[in-house]
């Protein structure tokens, strides 16, 4: 009796060794298989039996979690705090919990608990009551599944998977973080990209619209041609009086100058600011920013305090950013960067500039991103945008010659609703 | 309609060019068909015009403006209307001189509407001077006897002489087959040079390239052509002459190219595209290569040829300053190994022989993976091509020791090339070392992209955009994967999905999980056709040009009373002194509306233009 006495006495002492150095090998998740086990030197003379009577005593007091992995059985320690709250639970109420605690992170749903347990609707659901009381568990959302009831141990959060990762905040797209940091990821490339100068040199003005007029803008139509003519005339004139101060100050030019450049215009006045222009760098340029440049800028910048945003995370940004059309990617010598399409067209004054003028209201049908696309024939015609362009024809429903969007554009509704003519004085 | 009647009409619409006709050798009688092309290329009237007065000058617009009102003219019955007008505007001036205070011969020349001391052609000299340089242009060709016939007929018959002549046991086996098919394109393509007689004539009378260039850079005052006039043979007085669209088409195309670098990279490179293109298709005829006839050339893929650095800086005004519209940085921030990379082939040819050329130059194509395999390719390319890059980067530090900021005009035109080269869109492709070309197939295609993107954009917003791209990039995708990459809300997608696809730009394909196909179990995945989408966007573009007509004639039933009213011969040309001030308000505002509606057809044509001819 004393033997068997001291048996357990010297298996408690084994149980503790073994939990103690399985805990210096590996953390909370790591599988041991009985090789590894064995291996820890803890048991003497690799004793497979007496290995065996350790572990299931362990696995009595919680302590050890068995599994099924692809090569056979395996353990894994548990904390002693969580056996403890093993310990104290009922049975089925301890079945439940263990359901959630193997599912970590991603959360199990409810019903996967009813059908893998096969218990009773209520059974489990009071056992879930009890679990959350006790603080336990808690109930999360999972993105993939926003309808499903799931739970999680309350000690963790919920893995990206599950969350979404850092565009989803409380499981709903964050849209507005992300339109947010788009604009921050496109104003660094647009400004890293792009050369900040101004067109049209003091020399070489009249020429330099030559083309502009002639060549180049001949194949828009003629009405919106003169207003564009025009305004980039005035544009460019106004430059050539802006201009003196700029243009013969580069010196051997470093990089790209935008930063400073920035913030002088800024301080500048306003109109000088618009007249400047994002000039396309020559072939070959080989410092386009790349994803984990702007990723390595961002973190920098400290402007996602609560979440890291990682290169993958980035590079989806980025992919979206050259979906939309904004940016475009380049390869220099191997070397993927990014940089703005259409540099010419873009805005030069700050992006907090314009926020700032667009809660004041003033350009709000400028988009804050890149340029809005030129139009075209059929997009400015009514029939472009034709809600019932499909039923059109003459003699149906719709038909040209009663088709009010025409009317509308064309500028003839003025006079039908005015319906008497004759008022007007002859 | 009695027979007279008949008779003139379809003499006008052949003198027009609207019809062909055929007549059966047997029966002796003549079949008419009308010919839609040149019908359609009516609407492009206004627009020929423009692009021949802004790089030819006011004169030539003159010129071709009659012979576009004219229909085919023979070049003495030209010569002999612009002789009576220049007469009796000479006959003007001098009454004017010796009255000046005599009104009526203002309204007495109407042969010129606007200033009649100020013709644009001044001697009939003049007028064949014009006339040589837009036949050496290939913007007029001759009419002759075969122009009439369809293309079809035109094939017909070159496929019977082509069998009588050289298979008269008729054409067996593969290779006898293709013998053939080259004699049909040979004897296609003599019916097809016909038209280009003058401009051989022309050319066998000496070096008109010198001529040309001065012409080329017209707009100058009229007087310095003068001097050059006299030089000109005279055109065979017995020729019909008529406009050539498809040449016409070319140069639009040009200044289509030109504004679309404009948008995507700026003016001043622009322009230098656009002496580039006008270098490049000095020699090209057409748009479009005919399968049937230019076979030997599409094979070859020479349909575009070369040009050289030098060439474009010949052709360069002066008073242009290139160092304008590029960005500056430092020497040392450009890699010269990476922007002269020369691509020795088309983007095509090079996916078919990718095993022999591996990697030659596809870094900077738009290839998202395998970046590090690209990168041992490169390296590959670089010690290939090392004496041109080493050379371009002697010359470039050469400089920067003296003056970083000097650049000599010829590195800036290349730095204004090479960028062109170097775009996601290909402007131009430097297929050998300061050599130039432009692959104009796959450059339209990427031009038909951008256009449909565009109105993409328009109609269904950014987001639409994105998510067309992302079809577009990846190909078929499922429904729920969509929201992750978009990073947009999956009510969102679904609605913006739906809203395109109405709109024809996406459509979706349900695959059923199983057997069962349950819907609830079906994948859905979601693609984007761009040839359907083109296709569907030209039937919409053709359907908007026509409501637009449609709308005119509305508008013009409505306003019939007064329109008849400035019909009468006292009314016209005064509507404003004789009409009640309420008609003739009525009357602007219905200029303004025919105004708008023609504009808007000529944009509309625009995109036609781009989706099929170019």
């Amino acid at each position: 009796m004393a033997g068997s006495q001291g048996d357990a006495a010297k298996l408690q002492i084994l149980k503790d060794a073994l939990y103690d150095e399985a805990r210096q090998h590996g953390s909370e998740s790591r599988l041991f298989t009985q090789r590894d086990l064995l291996g820890l030197n803890v048991i003497p003379n690799e004793n497979a039996t007496l290995l065996l009577r350790v572990v299931q005593g362990l696995c009595d007091d919680k302590l050890f979690v068995g599994t099924n992995n692809h090569a056979g059985l395996a353990w894994r320690w548990r904390s002693k705090e969580d056996a403890k709250k093993y310990t104290s639970l009922s049975d089925e109420t301890m079945m439940v919990y263990s359901m959630i605690d193997e599912a970590g992170a991603d959360g199990i749903w409810n019903r996967t608990i009813k059908f893998k347990l096969n218990m009773h609707d209520s059974v489990v659901k009071s056992a879930i009551k009890t679990l959350e009381t006790k603080g336990y568990i808690m109930g999360m959302k999972n993105v993939e599944h926003p309808n499903k009831k799931m739970y999680i141990k309350a000690n963790l959060r919920p893995s990206d998977r599950a969350t979404g990762g850092p565009w989803f905040t409380d499981g709903e797209l964050d849209t507005a973080f992300i339109t947010e940091l788009e604009m921050i990821v496109f104003e660094f490339i647009k400004t890293q990209s792009a050369y900040l100068g101004s067109q049209g040199g003091h020399r070489s003005v009249g020429p330099a619209r030559m083309p502009t007029k002639g060549v180049i803008r001949g194949g828009a139509a003629p009405v919106s041609n003169v207003g564009d003519s025009s305004s980039r005339g005035v544009k460019r004139a106004a430059t050539e009086i802006s201009n003196d101060d700029q243009t013969p100050a580069p010196a051997p030019a470093p990089a790209p100058v935008t930063a400073p450049h920035q913030s002088s215009s800024s301080s500048t006045a306003v109109n000088k600011a618009r007249l400047k222009v994002f000039l396309p760098l020559p072939a070959g340029y080989k410092t386009y920013p790349t994803v984990s440049e702007i990723a390595q800028q961002i973190d920098k910048w400290g402007i996602t305090n609560n979440t890291t945003l990682s290169e993958a995370d980035i590079q989806q940004l980025v992919d979206i950013l050259t979906f939309d059309g904004l940016i475009e990617p380049i390869k220099v010598n191997g070397r993927k960067g990014y940089r703005v399409t259409r540099p010419t067209k873009q805005e030069t004054s700050s992006l907090a500039k314009r926020q700032k003028d667009r809660e004041a209201g003033i350009g709000l049908d400028l988009t804050l991103m890149g340029v809005e696309t030129g139009s075209n024939g059929l997009t400015e015609t009514p029939c472009g945008r034709c809600p019932v362009f499909e039923l059109c024809e003459e003699g149906g429903p719709v038909s040209p010659s009663n088709c009010v969007y025409f009317t509308e554009w064309l500028g003839l509704d003025e006079g039908r609703s005015k319906p008497p003519n004759g008022i007007v004085p002859a | 309609m009695n027979r007279t009647q008949l008779r003139h009409g379809l003499a006008i619409l052949i003198q027009h060019n609207l019809l062909y006709y055929d007549v059966d050798s047997d029966t002796h009688m003549a079949y008419y068909e009308a010919n839609t092309d040149n019908a359609y290329c009516l609407i492009r009237t206004g627009k020929i015009l423009e692009m021949i007065d802004t790089s030819f000058g006011p004169p030539t617009k003159d010129v071709v403006q009659s012979l576009l009102l004219l229909g085919q003219t023979r070049i003495s019955d030209l010569v002999a209307a612009y002789r009576e007008k220049i007469a009796s505007a000479n006959q003007a001036v001098i009454d004017k001189e010796s009255n000046v205070f005599d009104d009526a011969a203002a309204t007495n020349g109407n042969s010129q509407p606007k200033k009649l001391n100020n013709l644009a052609v001044k001697s009939t000299a003049q007028l064949n001077s014009i006339l040589c340089r837009l036949v050496e242009a290939e913007l007029i060709d001759v009419v002759h006897d075969k122009s009439f016939q369809s293309p079809i007929d035109t094939y017909k018959a070159v496929e019977k002489e082509a069998t009588d002549t050289f298979f008269p046991g008729g054409v067996k086996g593969g290779k006898a087959k293709i013998e053939f098919e080259e004699k049909i394109a040979e004897g296609l393509r003599k019916v097809r040079n016909e038209s280009k007689l003058l401009k051989r004539k022309l050319e066998q009378n000496g070096p008109a390239a010198k001529r040309r260039k001065l012409f080329l850079n017209g707009g100058v005052a009229n007087g310095a052509h003068d001097e050059e006039e006299d030089k000109d043979p005279a055109l065979d007085p017995k020729q019909v002459i008529r406009i050539n669209y498809e040449k016409c088409l070319v140069e639009l195309r040009n200044r289509r190219l030109v504004q679309f670098a404009s948008e995507m990279i700026g003016d001043m490179t622009s322009y230098v595209y656009g002496v580039l293109l006008k270098q490049l298709t000095k020699q090209l005829s057409r748009c479009r290569l005919d399968p049937a006839m230019d076979m030997g050339e599409l094979e070859e893929g020479q349909g575009s040829g070369i040009v050289t650095t030098a060439e474009i800086l010949d052709s360069l005004k002066t008073s242009v300053d290139l160092s304008l519209g590029l960005g500056k940085t430092s020497r040392e921030a450009l890699s010269s190994r990476a922007a002269e990379k020369l691509q020795e082939l088309p983007p095509k040819k090079k996916l078919i022989l990718e095993a022999d050329v591996d990697g030659d130059a596809r870094a900077d194509e738009s290839e998202d993976d395998g970046s590090d395999s690209d990168e041992s390719g490169t390296d590959d390319d670089a010690k290939d091509y090392a004496p041109p890059a080493a050379n371009g980067s002697k010359v470039k530090f050469a400089d920067s020791t003296a003056k970083e900021q000097k650049m000599d005009r010829p590195t800036q035109l290349r730095q204004h090339l090479l960028l062109l080269a170097e775009s996601s869109r290909h402007f131009v492709r430097h297929c050998g070392y300061n050599e130039w070309t432009v692959d104009f197939v796959p450059l339209m295609q990427v031009l038909r992209e951008a256009e449909l993107d565009s109105v993409i954009e328009r109609t269904s917003g950014r987001q639409g955009l994105r998510l067309v791209r992302i079809l577009r990039n990846k190909g078929k995708l499922d429904e729920k994967a969509l929201p992750n990459v978009a990073l947009m809300r999956k009510p969102e997608i679904q609605q913006k999905m739906l809203e395109m696809q109405t709109a024809g730009f996406v459509q979706v394909q349900e695959v059923p999980r199983d057997n069962k196909a349950d819907v609830k179990k079906s994948f859905f995945l979601w693609f984007h056709d761009e040839e359907k989408s083109i296709g569907r966007l030209l039937d919409t573009s053709y359907k908007a040009m026509l409501r637009c007509m449609q709308v005119l004639e509305v508008v013009r039933q409505k306003e019939r009373d007064v329109l008849m009213l400035t019909k009468r011969t006292d009314v016209k040309g005064r509507e404003e002194e004789v009409m009640r001030k309420e008609y003739y308000e009525r009357y602007r505002k219905f200029l303004d509306c025919e105004r708008k509606l023609f504009a808007q057809t000529m944009r509309l044509d625009d995109m036609v233009a781009l989706l099929r001819d170019y």
